[in-house]
């Protein structure tokens, strides 16, 4: 088992490098969005899974880092890549900000002051029309890259499961989880929990805030609904608790999975889709609490870094 | 600005903001009950509004009835909802910790909003029934905002007639302060979780039904009702239940004033921004409540 | 001697209760202090004031000639001082060890090394990488204690260590106190078994309804009206 998931692993990395070559424009577009849950997944189970500090808004470092990489190319004429960068640094920024105060809540006020979050920046988008666009939106350079999102998408995917899989193995990793297991002894125990959950908090918002960049550069075109959609959130949720919060390859699980069924479903029957994946949290929450290979983990004595 | 403001505007603003903050006391009270009781916070709280003023848009569509005396149907209605809920559902999550019952009633408000829109559409509904003012001097009062106050009134009244009189809303405060101290004492604290959430659902469907006067009525219209109700609880402290009637009233006002300087879109961040200065200046609420 | 603690006046109202009121102490240096009372008299409370858990509404503390009671719990922490609880709060999915790792800043082989000593001394190295959670009530309170001496602090609050173990663990848990005692640090216990209280500690304080009733050494403390008077009925 051991020697098997490396090799594994290299043998997923080179199928899904050499992907394009021969696959048609709709199957890289399928893959690049594949990628994407993987990242957001993979980033809300950062903070979510592993402090136990529900994030509701955090489609909102999505909607930031779309906008401020769609700025940094539109009106200061930075390439692609460095912009979506900047996307994900100013998210993280964002982070800074909310994180510092709201941080110190307990953790339902923590989740409420992060479901408002969503809405607040989306007015913002929609207020500032002079910068953003506003209500019209804002539309990028025409872009045929397809192919290097592609790759910018899966290079993100897997530096965020690499960075959770340095985090669960590392000291840093078991102080975050002690804020999950109980903060008070924590904070009893010399851990600085406010300071932990915000290098936790920031961390999980640079993923969201590049591959937000990405998107928007792969659609060409951003206004505040499509990139502070509610749905998104609930998505990230389900994704990461179908395939088990606080795992690493939970939210890989999770996100390919749902990612199929999303496929299949959203496409033609959006509500439907949206009433299946509240049911399935719902049924998560009672039957299965860990996930799939939480439950696995536990039944078959796995180790943390499953 | 530019704007002249005369004591007719703050005066105006000030009764707007009783008007509509009477309406927010009321859904936040039936929040706050859930999570005073039950320290569950109902994410589905809004949803359950939702259907309150769908029921009444149907009532008054197909039979032509009245949306006031709808009341008398749509609280025992969405009551029997919120018993449901709990039985099946949150009961299974109240002492696991707070994650649990926050994901579940997110799942089942994501699960309602989505069954609303394939069963109703989109489509904006409205129910015309009252419209136009009383003008009281240099006043202009909406005529459903004052009904709807008037009604939010009572109905909190009643509530806080039942809280304090009788047997069972004894029983209700007592479990809101110690859940184990309540069993000691006997008191089945199954039946009060029960009670609470189905007079939470209550109270949040009179919410729905006196909006669904005033508004489009849509699946989504109950979410920003959820947050609000929220913030209003937070403001007011949890577990205080007198509190939550002052902090929909701040709120109320809190809303009409800023609306003078800012912009509606921007109004909208109002709130959360109110939000986040309380939970970090005095997270107890300003009564005092139990955080 | 200047006294590790001192604790001046300290109020702690939850609600209009007073849970501690104007309880003052002063804890030398090496010694084994006891802090009794029934049920419901502001022990942990007042713990919880002392570690900063809870923020005291009126008076004062000071540990090591500092002012403590605006701090954080995790400050004080470093400071020098170590706390058990009353109900087990080791983190259930970690290891024995990992509980005693997360604890400590220092570097990791040094901390490994630490750990494992600690294990050793409660004879626990065997369970290092068994689960917390998994291990029983009294191991757990073993790993608690060890978690307590990671850190190496001056001052070490104990509360109510000796419930719900049995014989043979209490005594290896009274060895290791009084050890800690000869090593120069300051023990201050919460106990309701009064046998532990008497063999071990040096001086009583008795608290009831949030007050200090009494203090002194234990043989005193046994024979006063007041504290007999507060335990078996008015």
């Amino acid at each position: 088992m051991k020697r098997g998931l490396p090799i594994a692993l290299a043998l997923a990395a080179i199928g899904l490098t050499l992907y394009p070559v021969q696959a048609t424009g709709y199957g890289i577009r399928v893959m690049l969005q594949l990628f994407m849950w993987i990242a957001l997944a993979q980033s809300w189970n950062l903070i979510s899974g592993l402090t136990g500090y529900v994030s509701f808004g955090h489609v909102a470092f999505f909607g930031t880092g779309a906008y401020a990489s769609s700025l940094l190319i539109v009106k200061a004429g930075w390439p692609w890549p460095l912009a979506c960068l900047g996307g994900g640094v100013v998210a993280a920024g964002v982070a800074l900000v909310i994180g510092w105060p709201c941080l110190r809540l307990k953790g339902p006020y923590f989740a409420i002051a992060m479901l408002g979050l969503n809405e607040v920046l989306r007015v913002i988008a929609s207020y500032y029309e002079g910068l953003t666009g506003g209500g019209n939106g804002l539309s990028l350079p025409t872009l045929y890259a397809s192919v290097q999102i592609y790759y910018a998408m899966g290079l993100v995917a897997a530096a965020v499961t690499l960075v959770a899989y340095v985090i669960l193995t590392s000291r840093f990793g078991l102080r975050l989880m002690t804020i999950r297991e109980d903060e008070v002894a924590a904070e009893s125990m010399g851990i600085d929990t406010l300071r932990y959950k915000l290098y936790a908090f920031l961390l999980s918002a640079i993923g969201p805030g590049i591959v937000g960049g990405l998107s928007a550069r792969d659609q060409g075109y951003i206004e505040p609904i499509s990139v502070f959609p509610l749905i998104m959130t609930i998505t990230m949720i389900v994704m990461v608790l179908f395939g088990g919060k606080g795992t690493i390859w939970g939210p890989v699980l999770g996100a390919t999975v749902l990612f199929a069924f999303q496929e299949a479903v959203w496409a033609r029957f959006i509500y439907l889709h949206q009433l299946l994946f509240g049911a399935i949290i719902v049924a998560v929450v009672l039957l299965m609490p860990r996930g799939i290979l939480g439950v696995l983990q536990q039944k078959y004595n796995l180790p943390r870094t499953i | 600005m530019g704007v002249l403001i005369t004591p007719t505007m703050i005066g105006q603003v000030v009764i707007s903001g009783l008007l509509a903050g009477s309406l927010y006391a009321l859904v936040a009270l039936g929040l706050g009950l859930i999570f005073g009781v039950m320290r569950v916070l109902n994410v589905a709280h809004g949803p359950l509004m939702m259907l309150g003023a769908y029921t009444t848009f149907w009532l008054f569509h197909w039979w032509g009835f009245n949306p006031y005396l709808s009341l008398l149907i749509t609280m025992p209605l969405l009551f029997l909802v919120g018993v449901v809920l709990q039985h099946f559902l949150v009961r299974r999550v109240v002492d696991a910790p707070e994650l649990s019952s926050l994901l579940l009633t997110f799942g089942v408000s994501i699960a309602l909003v989505n069954l609303a829109q394939l069963a109703f559409t989109s489509d904006l509904r409205s129910v015309e029934f009252l419209t136009g003012s009383f003008i009281a001097g240099p006043y202009a009062l909406s005529k459903p905002r004052l009904a709807a106050c008037a009604f939010a009134v009572a109905i909190t009244i009643g509530a806080f007639v039942f809280l304090r009189s009788t047997r069972l809303g004894k029983a209700v405060r007592a479990v809101s302060q110690s859940r184990e101290v309540a069993q000691v004492c006997g008191i089945d604290v199954q039946r009060i979780h029960l009670l609470a959430f189905g007079i939470g659902s209550a109270l949040a469907a009179a919410g729905g039904t006196l909006v669904a006067v005033m508004v489009a009525i849509q699946p989504e219209m109950g979410q920003v009702y959820t947050f609000k109700s929220f913030l209003v609880i937070v403001l007011g402290g949890a577990g205080n239940y007198p509190g939550a009637l002052l902090g929909g009233l701040l709120l109320g006002l809190v809303e009409q004033l800023a609306s003078l300087f800012l912009t509606t879109q921007v109004n909208e961040a109002v709130a959360y921004v109110l939000l986040v200065l309380v939970l970090l200046i005095r997270p107890t609420g300003l009564l005092k409540g139990r955080v | 001697m200047p006294p590790v603690l001192e604790v001046r006046e300290a109020v702690k109202r939850f609600g209009g209760v007073a849970a501690v009121n104007r309880v003052s102490l002063s804890l030398e240096p090496g010694r084994v202090y006891g802090l009794i009372g029934p049920n419901g008299s502001g022990k942990t409370t007042l713990f919880n004031c002392i570690t900063g858990v809870d923020r005291v509404d009126e008076g004062e503390v000071w540990f090591k000639g500092r002012r403590i009671d605006r701090l954080k719990p995790h400050r004080i922490f470093h400071l020098g001082m170590g706390r058990t609880f009353q109900v087990i709060r080791v983190f259930p999915e970690l290891t024995a060890l990992e509980n005693l790792l997360v604890v400590t800043t220092s570097g990791y082989e040094e901390a490994r090394r630490r750990a494992r000593d600690l294990l050793g001394l409660v004879k626990l190295e065997r369970l290092a990488d068994e689960f917390a959670g998994n291990l029983s009530y009294g191991q757990q309170k073993l790993v608690e204690l060890a978690r307590v001496l990671m850190t190496d602090p001056d001052l070490i609050l104990l509360d109510e260590p000796a419930a719900g173990v049995n014989r043979t663990l209490l005594n290896e848990l009274l060895d290791a106190v009084r050890r800690l005692r000869d090593q120069g640090k300051t023990v201050l216990l919460v106990e309701h078994d009064m046998k532990v209280v008497m063999g071990l500690c040096e001086t009583v304080f008795v608290l009831d309804h949030g007050e200090k009733l009494a203090e002194g050494a234990p043989g005193v403390i046994q024979a006063d009206e007041r504290v007999i008077e507060a335990y078996f009925g008015r």
